[in-house]
Formats: structure tokens, C-alpha cells, sequence
């Protein structure tokens, strides 16, 4: 069954995990993806986790620096629907491929970028690292840890909110396009992401007060949620939710074994050194039990509960609900053999997605992708550029 | 990008009714109500459960049209029937089987819209062992190992939530994708679908870099120090006289540049690094070592404190460039939140509606669908429809 994005075709020029990631979403919902990289390769392409983001395509090289580079990519983009890049603003423009200059030929061709900041800001000329925008959008202040000062964010924070950025607004133009015949300029930033998942604790309201604000305000130590995290036997982990959507059967006090307060009072109004006490004995009791055993009979009495695992245990154990997903899959890798990754996240029933095969070789499709778009054998060479 | 006209978004005459509550199920539509589509929140007459909890509740409504109605009577599941015939899209957060109970599941809405494009949000997925939980956030950040990186707790530490809530947020983003896949499809073929997406799905793909091989070994993959400061004395945190500066030298110059500038011999052992950088950034402050690091070429960042977000929300280029929404609420005021998060050239969009009372459209959306007002007087007093009046209170 073809995909939804059947016969849409994308040039991915970007590096790094907003572009890549965020068209790997398309991909894998049937869009004919090709990566055009450097001669060389993408310098990203180090980085091993990079197998994953960029699979589901063909790879060429172009030399976009020499004439014949951009003569044969401007007859290649004429076959594309979409267009992804990730430099900083003025990058494209300066290599002759800019907006203005191709989509003035391509009117149908949708253009979507996504640099680190938005042109016009005050920080478009700065290098653009997910850490940087983590630090300069105040992600990392905001994030509270074990000590004052700011923390740095092991999931790249404001790549990962881009990575749903791109694909959206790829989707929205090409669906605009349908209707207008025209194609656009889609511009998002990394500083967008960032500020995507400021959304339950970023704003400004007028006439909030404190408890307003304290309900989600950060605090030391970290708040309601970090809360539940419970240490049991083996210095294991276990993160239990403070609701599960189901009635639960038995109390976690009930499983602990740990003697509530009375039912006529409220935990929350208790005094403060006796909340702390029944916070402690509940501890204390997390930390007499083995932690699969806790997991299976807070489950069975309806109590929803998560082991605070690694992701590469997830996909190794696996995790059953991951997997009854169809989220861990077995994809083959030319280089290092078979690799247990991440499936496809978005379900559709009409027109299912797949993963279209493996992270491609620098430039694997070079003379099957140019002799299509009319370059001669012989010139392939001088577009593609050295290795 | 600096045009400040507003047009109507690229998704203009497009409509989604939005049976969600909480966030995992409206953040979506609001982010789809930002690229221009008519979004209509079909609210509970009692409010959405997330309303008391305030800023996120607020988070994840501007944008919408809302109508209060129960549902659960004929004349209110009518009603929603009578919108999804109107629309082309329904969005949803509901747990499994909720839908079906309501008869609002694809089914039904297939046979009131035969080419409706249905999207469920679940907190664990559509089959499988936990399928019938629903859960929050911090369930996801734990079974996809994020809170176990972001506390380092492979050095001994404690695992670190994120306060970001950014799986629930994952769950409606790939919603957004998915819906908007399914419309383009749509658009080409007319026929519509059925699609799903899950909290748990969100958090795996925020650990995608994640592969083991068969044998259960896996892929090196960077992680964080004890201090979490860093992945690498190259590309980490450093604390200054005054705050903090993040580096971030990963071309080779980079590194040798970050140590000549700090006066520590470039050929040093790099896993050993650490103690001799910081001792040198804590000489002086943020805004001088940055603006040395500046001149010679390495990445860097001083790293602001937000204030909550207030200095990002009145920060001038955030404001220009449309990054920044503010609106007027009739109770709460002044609302500012982040603005755009796409913009479009042609088709250009700025969010400018406020988070909706309970059945703020109420009266509109009625009229619309051809109900008097005496019927909806009517509507009101037998409780399956309601609308802000004198007595509508501190109700947000």
C-alpha cells in the first residue's frame, strides 16, 4: 500500500537532527527522500546515532560550490516538491540556491528552512549547536537539578521540538499548495523548538498570583513530578504517576505496606514534619523491594508505574507496550550489521508507514539519481565532487 | 518573516473538532488552529479537567472556538455529530474504548463525515499490555530512558524529570504530523483514515540516537557527566565569576582555540581536561570570556536566566519576529506566550485568539448549526449545553 506522501518528493540538505530527524517523519510516511550532501559526506555522519535519523533515503553528493554542482542540482530541485536546509540565513542565498533565486523558477517548490535562529534576530549570525540554543533561550536555567545553576539537557531539547516543526510545516504548505497551485518559503528555527516546550510554564498573565505561578514554578529540589521518582532495591529506579486514568484496586500504601495517615485527613495538611516522616517510610519501603516484582503488582492493582530504564534497555528487554507498538525494529546497516532501533511513530490505518531501508552511503546514489535528472555519465564525477 | 500582516495560514478552510482535554490531546489542535485551521474545542458543560491547573491549561488552547456540551445526552452527542459533519478533521485524547462508549469513535464519525480524517492520542498506544492505562508525562521520560540520562544516573546520581512535560507535548506534535499527512492525502485522493499516536511513542523518538546490536550490546551514544554540565570538556557548561557559558568546540580548531584562549596547552589529555578549564573560566566573567571566545571562533553561549520565562516573552527580536503571542483573556488579562513556531511566506499567520472560556463560542457555533434561541435557552436549562453568563465565575 503506498504511503500518504506517495510520489512527494524531498531534498534534504540539512545536517544535524532538526532537518534529518523531522524529514525522516516523511519518509517514512512514503515521501521518495534524497539527501544531498557535500562532497564527503555530511560531517554529522560521524556521529553513529545519525544511522537512525538519516535512514528511509537515497544519498547524493553535489559540489555545490562549482558551477556544474549548482547547474545539476538546479535541474534536480526541479523534480522536488520540497526543499529542507539548515544553514544559517544567507548560506543558501551565497551558494546561488537561495529561496529568492529558486523558488522565482520553482514556483510550486515548497522551501523550508530551519537555522538555529530566525533571520532578523539578533543571534542569526551565531553558530547554532543545540547546546548554544539551550543555553541562549534559557532552557538550561529553567531546568532545575542537584545543584544551583543551570543543567545541561542530554535530550537536545530545542532540535527535538524542530524536528515536529519541519514536517509540519512542510505538510501545511504542501496542503496550502493543493489548493493555491503555489508553493512558499516554510521558515522555523531551533529557537522555535526550544520554545515549543516552554508551552505548561512560560507565560505571562497578568493577573495570575503566586499560587498560580507555584503550581508550575521551578523549585529546589525539582517539583511535584521528580517527587515520584522512588529508589528501590539494587539502587533501581521506578517513576510512579500520580494518576493512571483506571481506579487503582489496592493503595501504594496499601502494597508497601506503609500505614496511611487517617482517612479524615488530608497528606497535603498535615504538618510538615509529618509528611516528610511519611514520605521517608514510604521510601524506606521502596527501597526493601525488587524492582520488577514492585512494577508487576502496581500494574496488576492499577497503579501506573515506569521503570527508570535507558533507552537501549527499552529496545533490548524490550520494553512490552514499545514493542506491541511495532516500535522496535531490526534495521541492516551496511557497515555495522544488523541494528535493534526505533520504528515508525505515527500510525495511520489507510496508508501505514515503513522504514525504507538503512542510512544510505555518502553519495550510494549518485548516478542512478543524476542520469535521472539529465547529467551525463561523464559529468557525474565533476557534480558529485570529490570523495 | 518580518511581515507583520496577518493572513489567514496555509491551513485556512480547513476545520477540526477538538474533543481532547488535558495537553496531550489539545496542544495539537491549538498548534494546527496557529497554521490557520478553524479549530472548534468541544468542551465538557463541567470544563476541560486541565482548566484548574492553569498555566497548562492555558498553554494548550489559543486559537480555538470553544462549545461546552455534554455529550453524553442525545441531544449533545447530536450536536457533536451534527460538527463532525462540518469538519474534516477530529482530534482526540480520550482513553481506549472512552470514544466508542461516547459514540464518537471513528465508526461514528465515519458514518456522520464518510471522509473524516480521525486521530486518537493515547498515553501508552492503540494495542498491547498497558494499553488500557492512561498516565502522564513522567511515565514516558522514564521508560525511554530520558530521565535516566538527564540525571546521570549511570555516575550514581538520581534520575532527573524534565520539567518541560515534553512527551505529552511529543504525543500531539507527531498528532500534528499524522493529522496533517492524512489531509494532504486527502486532498489528493479524498479519501480520509484512521491514525494514532502515543505518549510513550514521543519519548522513544526523543532517544532515537538509542541501537543495540543482537547481542544486546549497545552503540556508544554521548552521555552526560556526574556534574551534568556536559558530554565533553569541549561541549559543556562552564561556571564563570558571574554565571555560566556554554561551550561548544566541536571541530578540532575548536578545541585547540577554546585552550589557547584559556591558556591551557592545547595537546592535554581531552578526557582530562575538565579541572583546568574551570579553573580558568571562574576568573573571570561570563560576558568577557564569551566575548574572547567570540574573537577566537569557538561556539559559545552565555547562558541567560529566563525569569520564568518573562525575559524570553519581552525579549525585543522575540517580540518583532512574531515569537511572541499576546492576547487579552476577559478574566486573566494580558496573556503572553511563545508566538509563531512556523512561519509561512505566502500564507502568513500570527495566533491572536486568547485561551476560550467554558462554551465561549457556544451561541455562535449553535446559530451556525441552525439551532434557534429559544432551542438554545432550551439546550442550556435541560444541561446539555453552556455558555459564559453573569454567573460564570472565577471559571477560566
Amino acid at each position: 500500500m503506498a504511503g500518504a506522501l506517495d510520489g512527494i518528493r524531498i531534498l534534504d540538505l540539512s545536517w544535524g537532527i532538526a532537518g534529518p530527524l523531522g524529514v525522516l517523519l516523511l519518509a517514512e510516511q512514503g515521501a521518495d527522500v534524497i539527501k544531498v550532501e557535500p562532497p564527503g559526506g555530511d560531517p554529522f555522519r560521524m556521529y553513529d546515532g545519525y544511522k537512525v535519523w538519516t535512514r528511509s533515503r537515497r544519498s547524493v553528493t553535489c559540489d555545490l560550490k562549482s558551477e556544474a554542482g549548482v547547474a545539476a542540482f538546479r535541474k534536480l530541485a526541479a523534480t522536488a516538491d520540497v526543499l529542507v536546509e539548515s544553514f544559517r540565513p544567507g548560506v543558501m542565498d551565497r551558494l546561488g540556491v537561495g529561496y529568492d533565486s529558486l523558488g522565482a523558477d520553482l514556483p510550486r517548490l515548497v522551501y523550508c528552512s530551519v537555522p538555529a535562529y530566525p533571520p532578523g534576530h539578533r543571534l542569526a549570525h551565531r553558530p547554532g549547536y543545540d547546546a548554544l540554543v539551550q543555553a541562549s533561550s534559557g532552557q538550561q536555567w529553567e531546568q532545575p537539578g542537584w545543584r544551583p545553576g543551570p543543567i545541561f539537557l542530554h535530550m537536545p531539547m530545542p532540535s527535538m521540538g524542530s524536528i515536529f516543526l519541519v514536517p509540519s510545516g512542510v505538510l501545511a504548505a504542501l496542503i496550502s499548495r493543493e489548493r493555491t497551485g503555489r508553493g512558499q518559503h516554510v521558515s522555523t528555527s531551533l529557537l522555535q523548538g526550544a520554545f515549543l516546550y516552554t508551552t505548561q510554564i512560560w507565560q505571562h498573565i497578568e493577573k495570575a498570583n503566586a499560587a498560580f505561578h507555584e503550581l508550575m514554578g521551578k523549585s529546589y529540589p525539582p517539583g511535584v513530578h521528580q517527587g515520584m521518582i522512588f529508589e528501590c532495591a539494587d539502587h533501581e529506579f521506578v517513576h510512579v504517576s500520580v494518576m493512571s486514568g483506571l481506579a487503582p484496586k489496592k493503595t501504594m500504601d496499601e502494597i508497601l505496606g506503609v500505614t496511611p495517615p487517617p482517612a479524615d485527613q488530608l497528606e497535603g495538611l498535615l504538618p510538615l514534619q509529618q509528611q516528610v516522616l511519611m514520605n521517608d517510610r514510604r521510601r524506606d519501603a521502596f527501597k526493601e523491594r525488587k524492582r520488577e516484582e514492585l512494577v508487576d503488582e502496581f500494574q496488576a492493582n492499577n497503579i501506573a508505574v515506569e521503570s527508570v530504564i535507558t533507552m537501549e534497555e527499552a529496545l533490548t528487554r524490550p520494553h512490552p507496550q514499545l514493542d506491541a507498538n511495532g516500535m522496535v525494529v531490526t534495521v541492516d546497516d551496511p557497515d555495522l550489521g544488523p541494528l535493534i532501533q526505533v520504528g515508525v511513530p505515527i500510525n495511520l490505518f489507510g496508508t501505514p508507514g515503513e522504514i525504507r531501508g538503512p542510512q544510505p552511503r555518502v553519495g550510494e546514489h549518485n548516478v542512478e539519481v543524476w542520469s535521472e535528472v539529465g547529467v551525463d555519465a561523464g559529468d557525474v564525477a565533476a557534480v558529485a565532487g570529490g570523495a | 518573516m518580518t511581515d507583520q500582516t496577518n493572513g489567514t495560514g496555509p491551513l485556512a478552510g480547513l476545520r477540526l473538532i477538538d474533543f481532547g482535554q488535558y495537553l496531550a490531546g489539545p496542544f495539537g489542535p491549538m498548534i494546527l488552529a496557529d497554521l490557520g485551521m478553524d479549530v472548534i474545542k468541544v468542551e465538557p458543560v463541567t470544563g476541560d479537567g486541565m482548566r484548574m491547573a492553569g498555566k497548562p491549561f492555558f498553554g494548550c488552547q489559543r486559537g480555538k472556538r470553544d462549545i461546552a456540551l455534554n455529550a453524553k445526552t442525545p441531544a449533545g452527542h447530536e450536536l457533536a455529530l451534527e460538527l463532525v459533519r462540518r469538519a474534516d478533521a477530529v482530534h482526540h485524547n480520550m482513553t481506549k474504548g472512552t470514544a466508542a462508549k461516547l459514540g464518537l469513535d471513528y465508526e461514528a464519525c465515519k458514518a456522520a463525515k464518510p471522509d473524516i480524517v480521525y486521530c486518537n492520542t493515547y498515553a501508552y498506544g492503540l494495542k498491547g499490555p498497558l494499553s488500557h492505562f492512561g498516565g502522564l508525562d513522567p511515565l514516558y521520560q522514564a521508560a525511554t530512558g530520558l530521565e535516566y540520562e538527564a540525571g546521570a544516573t549511570q555516575h550514581g546520581n538520581d534520575p532527573l524529570y524534565y520539567r518541560f512535560g515534553m512527551c505529552d507535548a511529543a504525543n500531539a506534535m507527531l498528532s500534528v504530523v499524522g493529522v496533517l499527512a492524512a489531509l494532504l492525502h486527502h486532498e489528493r485522493t479524498g479519501e480520509g483514515q484512521e491514525l494514532w499516536t502515543s505518549l510513550l511513542d514521543g519519548g522513544a523518538v526523543f532517544a532515537s540516537d538509542a541501537m543495540v546490536k543482537p547481542d544486546g550490546t549497545p552503540v556508544p551514544r554521548p552521555r552526560l557527566d556526574k556534574a551534568t554540565t556536559g558530554i565533553d570538556p569541549g561541549y559543556r557548561l562552564y561556571e564563570t565569576q558571574d554565571g555560566w557559558v556554554q561551550v561548544a568546540a566541536v571541530k578540532p580548531d575548536h578545541w585547540d582555540a577554546l585552550c589557547t584562549t584559556l591558556r591551557v596547552d592545547p595537546s592535554i589529555d581531552r578526557t582530562t581536561a575538565d579541572a583546568q578549564l574551570e579553573m580558568r573560566f571562574r576568573t573571570r566573567t561570563a560576558v568577557s570570556w564569551s566575548y574572547h571566545l567570540d574573537d577566537a571562533g569557538v561556539p559559545n553561549e552565555i547562558v541567560v536566566d529566563p525569569k520564568g520565562g518573562d525575559l524570553a516573552l519581552f525579549d525585543a527580536d522575540n517580540d518583532r519576529l512574531g515569537l511572541v503571542a499576546d492576547y487579552e483573556h476577559p478574566i486573566m488579562g494580558a496573556i503572553r506566550q511563545f508566538g509563531s513556531t512556523i512561519d509561512f511566506s505566502e500564507t502568513p499567520f500570527r495566533p491572536n485568539r486568547p485561551p476560550p472560556r467554558i462554551g465561549e463560542d457556544t451561541k455562535e457555533i449553535l446559530a451556525w448549526l441552525g439551532v434557534g434561541e429559544a432551542r438554545m435557552t432550551e439546550l442550556k436549562d435541560e444541561g446539555v449545553v453552556t455558555w459564559p453568563d453573569e454567573s460564570y465565575a472565577a471559571a477560566w
